[in-house]
């Protein structure tokens, strides 16, 4: 009985282990990756409906907006940003 | 005075005395309601990204204006008659940017 018991604990911290293991894929790094927004700060281009070639940049194939976490842009910016894409899809432009 | 940014899209198939014509007249109900227009710009034929209402190609025409409100709701209340156009936006802005073109096409 004794051994036994001894083998199921050994069993289960193997398993602990194990399972640690593959959550550490899911859990957030412990460096954040720090990326400035690329649209705030000196000379950078102006949001605009009508300056389509940047709006591109930011949607997906299928024409969806792309979420700022992906693209890391300010809130400010990205409010300004789904306003201008809303705009040129409205213009048919997009 | 506010200043406002307006874009309209035409049929393609339109004579050209009629597309100059719509120009003109546009222009004219924006002086008429106490507003002014400080540049127009053409964009040309464009292919739109969707249908709308069967067309798949337009004439685009952006107006620069100064004005009141009253300008854009005639503005707009002739536009909306108007048969020969399928969509217009109007858009407020704090200041007029009169440099860039992103459509580089014809002015005057």
């Amino acid at each position: 009985m004794a051994f036994k018991k001894i083998k199921r604990k050994q069993k289960g911290g193997k398993r602990k282990n194990s399972n640690s293991n593959s959550l550490s894929l899911f859990q957030k790094p412990s460096i954040k990756f720090f990326r400035p927004c690329p649209l705030s700060g000196k000379d950078a281009p102006v949001v605009d409906y009508k300056n389509i070639k940047l709006l591109k940049k930011y949607i997906s194939e299928s024409g969806r907006i792309l979420p700022s976490r992906i693209t890391s842009i300010s809130q400010k910016k990205q409010r300004e940003l789904s306003n201008a894409i809303k705009r040129a899809r409205l213009l048919a432009l997009l | 005075m506010n200043c406002y940014e307006h874009t309209f899209i035409a049929k393609k198939d339109l004579p050209e005395s009629q597309i100059k014509g719509l120009v003109d007249k546009y222009k004219d109900i924006v002086t008429k309601n106490s507003g002014k227009t400080l540049k127009v710009e053409e964009w040309g034929l464009r292919i739109l990204s969707y249908d709308i209402k069967n067309n798949k190609k337009g004439f685009y025409f952006h107006f620069k204006i100064e004005g009141n409100g009253n300008t854009v709701d005639a503005l707009e209340t002739a536009e909306k008659i108007d048969k020969t156009l399928i969509r217009f936006l109007t858009v407020k802005v704090k200041k007029h940017d009169l440099e860039i073109n992103y459509f580089v096409k014809k002015e005057y």
